[in-house]
């Protein structure tokens, strides 16, 4: 009836699907420290089967280790922390496969590049700035997703960065695409054989408000040389109009109060939103070879249907919405929908084989169902292009013409980010976080001071202004690893991480910071 | 595991001297974000190590809530949760594995995390919030709830809050309330009759969805109204003794072939096994990830709150991770008129022409106070009362009267209902 792996992972397939669910078992990720924060994130993600692991970290188990990671025990002391998170990561899932690396991160990034080509993701958990840097010159050079990852005592900061992520089901609440101020044919006929006036009053009641604003639509523009109600005039009389239909035998009025509560959808005009005319006009799908991803080959599919049998439409949704009807009347309206948005698919699948056939592939080498997923959401697909870490990093006056801006707002979380990237100029000269390993606090107070100027000066921003509480409570974290932190960035990121892998809703573009004290996260786009 | 480490009796761990240095980095330094009365040094390390606390629920986040404790440096913590393991709760519960199928929650979530963290102690009790009485929850410094259902909320809520004797500064407890639905979630702080609870913002609550019953009835257009039909309707009709029960297999097949053969009927497409389930047992999806920001989140307010190291959060935080990431954090207010921490009555208006049945049906419309099956009456006499029998008789027939024959204009009214440990007060103001 149904099998135990559905039933096993039903909460998390009723989100993603079949279709999702297969995208995350074929990934292979990788984590860099198996640090509380890392394993946290590899946790939330062997649950949900992910394809693969593996954890590259080079130390060995400190008493400290046992106080924030749930993945390890007293009897690892001593040991590979890469060996003995891996050992217990392994028990969550058995259909899962972990495996590990006793190497430094830092030393594999340098000495073995070409290492981190056979992953589909990376994560790098508290890795220094030097490191991180050059692993993600290397991840933006072969093309692999890179999710950073940072616990600082009450706060966390995450930041993704891929070339480019592209998204089909972005699921938005909801997917409308009822096309009232442009019928196709077989709609307008159906409306225009509908003889309102031999209905009963219980059929009346009953009638789809799709239908009602048709009707009342076709009505208007006889009488208005075809054009929609525009003005705020105009559209108060349409709803006159509406209401003019309304019969006095007829006790209920619900499909009436729908049609006057959609009446917008009436004079709002068919037409493909900016930024998906942004995405099929895209360089990505003008010259198909055959390593184009699909999503670009299906992207010039529709556009080339758009110009010719579209007539300037996306492929219809084919969706139509729950409403006050008689079974009959919405299945028939339904059916017409979904036949149109058939032969619509229909056409795109045509477009979508003939692009691939002339660009060296194999007809099929695109799925029947990845192409109706895309015509049902070709409204509401997403195209993401990140900046670098090393733009962030080295395009010093734009990434601080932004951090200033948000600066001038003493209660914005961008301080904690200002903060964190101050500590790491700390630890580059001291070879220790502040107020980390020492008795005495006071004494980093100043020389971190000196790195948040610095840090300021360097992006061109000397003016702007970071408290001396805030400087003190950095310092008073002093780099410390609280486990609430690991565990609420951790899942933050694995939900990042899933929406990546399946490409299905919206990652974050592209700075997370969560404020721990407050209990709030901001997102930028450094 | 760990046989050859020496457990220390006071629940202290030996070899293990410096496993709480993070912690401890914070807990032994001042700070400017601190709250008002905070004491580093080792009196707060020893508070936090002691004092207890209770999470109720060992689900999704109650897992969550137990290793994130046991991890904050809590070590004596209490969990109550009536469940039994289901397969379908191992896609995040992670303290669970298959072979746990079938066994209490509590217990196995205890059992883990107490073998994996040395020094904890997890007292877990396999039943209902309700079993437990004031004495029970007096003893706890602070409760954290990891609930999928408004009634336990409910009743937790009304119950801590009712146990707060502003006399006794002891029976203060604060509550930590988390929640999640697939990609979003929330957590929020309670303290009682200082900040809003749970009572006050019942409106807020999604309703899960229902369908108007002539639409199950008559005219069907969607695959869930073909299931509610056979849910609802057929199902009380062929097993009239019989309960439906969700879990299990047979019923729900049973409803499957029901429901399909209606929608074949109308034409109709989409019934499938997994939808059928979804909408008989109302399946809120679920992952690990959300769990894990949500339970942290509300541990990490605990840990704030019993060692004021920083100060809390104020006092609702809403997560919502399907586009992009987004945190709102508010802060709820508290109603005046809330019939748990408020203290005053609320009001209802009435036209007193209109019988009590009419006064019943306005009382139960009511969003902020969602009444099931009250029963009423004034500071004399019983108007209508459900329980015992005897007396359900006797006051049925003051259904049928009219609510000026019954009681004064302005009079105060107390409405009890199964589903709160506490009455509501309320005055009826006539209109004409």
């Amino acid at each position: 009836m149904i099998d135990r792996r559905t039933q096993k992972y039903d909460r998390q397939l009723r989100l993603w699907h079949a279709h999702g669910q297969s995208a995350l078992e074929n990934a292979n990720v990788c984590l860099l420290n198996g640090s509380a924060v890392g394993t946290e994130i590899l946790k939330n993600l062997i649950l949900p089967a992910i394809g693969s692991f593996t954890v590259v970290d080079g130390k060995a188990v400190e008493v400290a280790d046992l106080g924030n990671n749930f993945f390890l025990t007293q009897e690892c002391l001593g040991q590979s922390r890469a060996k003995c998170v891996t050992q217990l990561l392994n028990e969550l899932n058995e259909e899962v496969e972990g495996k590990f690396l006793e190497e430094d991160p830092t030393v594999l990034i340098e000495a073995n590049p070409s290492y981190f080509q056979q992953y589909s993701l990376i994560i790098a958990s508290q890795l220094p700035t030097s490191s991180l840097l050059r692993l993600a010159d290397i991840c933006w050079e072969t093309n692999i997703p890179l999710v950073i990852v940072r616990t600082y005592g009450l706060f966390g900061y995450a930041r993704i960065a891929v070339r480019e992520h592209h998204i089909v089901e972005t699921h938005p609440d909801q997917i409308v695409d009822l096309r009232l101020d442009c019928p196709f044919p077989v709609l307008r006929d159906m409306v225009q054989g509908y003889d309102i006036s031999q209905l009963d009053s219980m059929a009346y009641g009953h009638i789809p408000y799709i239908i009602l604003l048709l009707m009342c639509l076709e009505e208007w523009k006889s009488v208005h040389d075809g054009k929609l109600p525009l003005t705020s005039t105009e559209r108060s009389q349409f709803k006159d109009l509406i209401r003019s239909k309304q019969r006095e035998d007829v006790g209920e009025n619900q499909n009436f109060e729908e049609a006057l509560a959609a009446a917008y959808r009436a004079w709002t005009p068919t037409k493909i939103p900016s930024h998906i005319q942004d995405i099929l006009q895209d360089s990505a799908a003008d010259n198909i070879t055959e390593h184009t991803p699909t999503f670009w080959v299906i992207a010039r599919a529709v556009r080339d249907f758009v110009t010719n049998e579209g007539g300037g439409y996306l492929p219809l949704a084919g969706t139509v919405p729950d409403m006050h009807a008689d079974t009959e009347s919405y299945v028939k309206l339904q059916t017409i929908y979904r036949t149109k948005a058939r032969e619509d698919c229909a056409a795109v699948k045509e477009r979508v084989k003939s692009i691939l056939v002339s660009s060296g592939r194999s007809q099929d080498a695109v799925s029947e169902e990845e192409i109706e997923r895309f015509c049902k959401n070709a409204a509401y697909l997403k195209v993401i292009r990140y900046r670098s870490l090393k733009e962030e990093y080295e395009q010093c006056t734009l990434t601080g013409k932004k951090i200033g801006n948000w600066l001038s707002d003493p209660d914005d979380n961008i301080v904690f980010y200002v903060l964190v990237r101050a500590a790491d100029l700390f630890y580059e000269r001291m070879q220790r976080y502040p107020g980390a390993g020492i008795e005495n606090v006071d004494e980093d107070i100043s020389p971190m001071r000196q790195c948040v100027s610095e840090l300021l000066a360097q992006w061109d921003r000397p003016d702007a202004a970071v408290s001396d509480d805030l400087i003190l409570e950095i310092v008073r974290a002093g780099a410390s690893e609280l486990h609430t932190i690991a565990a609420l960035q951790g899942g933050i990121v694995s939900q990042e991480i899933i929406k990546l892998l399946t490409r299905q809703y919206v990652p974050l573009n592209n700075t997370v910071v969560f404020n721990g004290i407050k209990s709030g996260a901001s997102v930028y786009a450094l | 595991m760990s046989e050859n480490m020496p457990v220390q009796s006071n629940g202290g761990v030996a070899d293990l001297e410096g496993r709480w240095r993070d912690i401890y980095t914070y807990l032994e330094r001042p700070g400017p974000l601190a709250n008002d009365g905070f004491e580093p040094g080792d009196q707060v390390k020893e508070f936090l190590h002691t004092l207890k606390i209770l999470v109720i629920g060992a689900g999704g986040l109650g897992c969550e809530l137990l290793k994130d404790l046991a991890l904050m440096g809590f070590t004596d913590i209490h969990v109550i949760d009536m469940d039994t393991i289901d397969i379908s709760n191992l896609n995040r519960q992670f303290l669970f594995r298959a072979s746990d199928v079938g066994k209490p929650k509590a217990e196995v979530a205890a059992n883990f995390v107490m073998k994996r963290v040395p020094g904890v102690k997890i007292t877990p009790y396999f039943g209902k919030i309700q079993d437990k009485d004031e004495e029970y929850y007096n003893q706890f410094t602070i409760i954290i709830c990891g609930l999928d259902s408004v009634e336990a909320r409910r009743w937790i809520n009304a119950t801590v809050i009712t146990m707060f004797d502003e006399e006794d500064p002891e029976t203060f407890k604060p509550i930590i309330d988390g929640g999640t639905e697939g990609f979003k979630g929330q957590s929020r702080i309670i303290l009682p009759r200082m900040s809003a609870c749970y009572e006050c913002s019942l409106d807020m609550q999604t309703k899960p969805t229902t369908y108007p019953m002539c639409t199950i009835a008559n005219t069907p257009r969607l695959p869930e109204h073909c299931i509610e039909w056979a849910s609802v309707l057929e199902w009380a009709k062929e097993f009239p003794d019989k309960k439906l029960d969700g879990d299990d297999p047979e019923h729900i097949k049973w409803l499957l072939d029901k429901a399909s053969a209606r929608a074949k009927e109308f034409n109709i497409t989409g019934v499938t096994y997994t939808l059928t389930q979804g909408v008989v047992k109302n399946i809120i999806p679920a992952i690990a990830s959300t769990n894990a920001i949500v339970a942290a989140s509300c541990a990490n307010e605990a840990f704030k709150i019993a060692t004021n190291c920083a100060t809390a959060m104020n006092n609702y935080m809403m997560y919502v991770g399907d586009q992009g990431v987004y945190t709102y954090t508010f802060e709820l207010q508290k109603k005046e008129d809330c019939p748990v921490c408020g203290g005053k009555a609320i009001k209802v208006e009435i036209n007193p022409a209109h019988t009590l049945e009419d006064l019943m049906d306005l009382l139960m419309d009511r969003k902020d106070i969602q009444l099931k099956k009250p029963s009423l009456r004034t500071g004399t006499k019983s108007l209508y009362m459900r329980a015992p029998r005897m007396l359900e008789e006797a006051t049925r027939p003051n259904l049928g009267k009219q609510i000026r024959e019954l009681m004064e204009d302005g009079e105060e009214v107390t409405v009890t209902d199964e589903t709160l440990p506490i009455s509501i007060q309320m005055t009826v103001r006539f209109t004409e």
